[in-house]
């Protein structure tokens, strides 16, 4: 007995092992994305398997010795399944839409691989293909970010922060990564000694030194609920408008009611300029912050801007 | 997995019969349970995409039903890659945040390897993007979307019939193009508003996706072309998306001091108004009037209610 997912990862399996002879048992593991185990139960179901009639000479045959004393896998007798089959919608759809995220994070030559790529896939499959859109900053910045990841040297970018001054931190980049459908740099900061993050779009410029990368190790994982990680998070409670419900979309937020024609949303905080930007965004359409003192920042922020305007 | 491969070995139709006969594991069975065997294999097959063709070899008896598997529309068609492109197909298996995608995006992957593609993902060591798909409708809005079923899905409080035609992620966040059946015309929809599953209202397959501009409907979602501008005063090195998208001006009216002068352009006045006001001290509008009157009203909603 065998389930529809095995079978699917046999017909595949078949021709993997017949263009790779002598394939490695746990290399074949990861590629399908199975145990080891699991995948020697494939192999016991494929040594039953063959030519209709179920004659001896009709078996595909596995050197099942072998892959005992070896952990290699011989599999012959199966020349009539030599291709894999066909992209499954999803399958299509899902290396399609991993390919353009990676488009949007690449620069360069590495995009033009990209590009032809997902032209050949498309080809291929002729499948419906999802669009993708990062807020990646220049293709240019991405480009010389990449080529310095590549070539452990320390870079000096042209940075500015949500509602902070501009600085010029240099860095130590480690990585290009996506969150939230934003492009960051993950990259070790030499003045501060700890690891940061700095939004693509946020890059003005990069300068690359010739001082090669001490060793850093990996930076830290900047996975879903990262923000959460953050010791200095801080919850706080807006109660808003509700034409201000478009910050449910734009922003992480952890909680979003609706209370007596108001929303109420809690958000998480680690950035108080943030905050103090999103305060003065929001405007009129705010009615409470909880804690009151969160509200603090915008208030001066915002008296010191009438009085600018001479209207304070 | 034999009747597969019998199916794809044969060059016509075989009947039920024959299949029975020579496929290990079916002779043994008794009369019903062979059937109930053979359907859900069969059924089996087509879910996973294998194309099963029912018909019959002989013209004049069309009733006698047999099953085939033709090699050219199994088969993926070669395909090759240059080096450029296999590094970033070796990346792939790495985006999605979703188990499942994640899963399709493997087996997609490995079906290229078996056909002699070796994707290699240390050569983009730098790159690490990720997908995340949270929408609590993602995953049968994704389905529908693939084989093409009509679903039915509460949206912003009403209920809409669509037939889904292509999906995007844009800054974060998932959409879904569409035709709306009720009101008869194609429609966007962000699936983050879309608060349950959508209900499966038909069978895969059971409309046509138009060939549509998807890059001109896609393109309604970006900002609006800005196309009026206005003048702002900005501190040096300060609010640079604004001076990003400004252009230095000479201003004949009265200019604080210690500001530079810009003229940056807008679509929406609204968008405008909460961006300076974002910039607080930092960026100040000296014209039109309306929009420095707007945003020293909101600004005094600041001061005076949050007080």
């Amino acid at each position: 007995m065998t389930s529809a997912e095995q079978v699917a990862r046999l017909l595949a399996l078949v021709p993997y092992l017949q263009s790779h002879p002598d394939a490695e048992l746990g290399t074949t593991a990861d590629v399908f994305g199975v145990s080891t185990d699991q995948l020697l139960e494939d192999l016991n179901v494929l040594w039953y398997c063959g030519l209709p009639g179920g004659m001896p000479g009709d078996l595909i045959e596995i050197d099942m010795d072998t892959v005992a004393a070896s952990g290699k896998i011989r599999l012959s007798n199966a020349e009539y399944l030599a291709r894999p089959m066909r992209f499954t919608p999803d399958e299509a759809m899902s290396l399609v839409v991993a390919l353009r995220a990676v488009r949007e994070l690449a620069g360069g030559h590495v995009g033009e691989g990209i590009d032809s790529a997902l032209a050949k896939l498309e080809r291929a499959t002729g499948a419906p293909s999802p669009h993708v859109a990062v807020a990646g900053g220049s293709e240019e910045i991405r480009e010389r970010l990449s080529d310095a990841v590549a070539a452990k040297v320390v870079v000096e970018l042209d940075y500015t922060g949500a509602g902070l001054a501009p600085s010029s931190p240099r860095v130590a980049p480690a990585q290009l990564i996506v969150r939230d459908g934003f492009g960051y740099l993950q990259a070790w900061s030499l003045e501060r000694g700890a690891w940061r993050t700095y939004r693509l779009d946020r890059i003005s410029d990069v300068r690359v030194t010739g001082e090669p990368v001490a060793d850093i190790g990996e930076p830290p994982a900047f996975g879903p609920g990262w923000l959460e990680q953050r010791p200095d998070a801080a919850e706080v409670t807006l109660r808003l408008a509700p034409e201000a419900a478009w910050i449910a979309e734009y922003h992480p937020i952890r909680a979003l009611r609706h209370v007596r024609g108001a929303i109420e949303v809690d958000l998480l905080v680690a950035d108080a300029a943030w905050l103090r930007s999103l305060l003065l965004r929001l405007g009129r359409s705010v009615r409470a912050v909880v804690p009151a003192e969160a509200a603090a920042g915008a208030r001066e922020a915002a008296a010191e801007a009438l009085a600018a305007y001479g209207a304070g | 997995m034999n009747l597969a491969i019998c199916l794809l070995m044969a060059r016509r139709f075989i009947e039920k019969s024959q299949i029975r006969q020579v496929v290990e594991g079916y002779h043994d069975l008794s009369d019903a349970a062979f059937e109930r065997t053979f359907e859900r294999d069969k059924d089996e097959l087509r879910v996973m995409g294998v194309p099963v063709e029912t018909g019959s070899n002989n013209p004049l008896f069309p009733d006698e039903v047999g099953y085939r598997v033709r090699r050219k529309d199994f088969e993926l068609p070669a395909i090759e890659f240059d080096s450029a492109e296999t590094a970033a197909l070796g990346l792939a298996a790495t985006v999605w945040e979703s188990a499942t995608q994640a899963e399709q995006a493997v087996s997609a992957l490995a079906k290229l390897r078996a056909a002699g593609v070796d994707p290699d993902p240390g050569r983009l060591a730098g790159l690490a993007p990720s997908i995340g798909a949270r929408e609590p409708a993602f995953a049968s809005i994704w389905a529908a979307t693939g084989d093409h079923t009509p679903i039915r899905f509460s949206y912003k409080g009403q209920q809409r019939q669509v037939e889904p035609w292509a999906m995007t992620y844009r800054r974060g966040a998932w959409y879904l193009l569409g035709r709306d059946r009720d009101r008869e015309a194609p429609r966007m929809f962000k699936v983050a508003r879309v608060d349950a599953p959508a209900q499966e209202i038909g069978k895969p397959g059971s409309y046509q996706v138009p060939d549509v501009d998807l890059d001109a409907a896609w393109g309604r979602l970006e900002p609006r072309q800005a196309d009026t501008e206005a003048i702002v005063a900005i501190r040096p090195g300060r609010a640079a998306e604004l001076r990003r998208r400004g252009r230095p001006v000479e201003f004949k009216g009265t200019v604080p001091a210690g500001y530079e002068v810009y003229a940056v352009g807008y679509a929406r006045v609204a968008d405008l108004v909460g961006e300076l006001c974002a910039h607080g001290a930092d960026a100040l509008v000296l014209s039109p009037a309306r929009i420095r009157q707007s945003v020293i009203t909101e600004l005094k909603a600041v001061t005076g209610s949050l007080a």
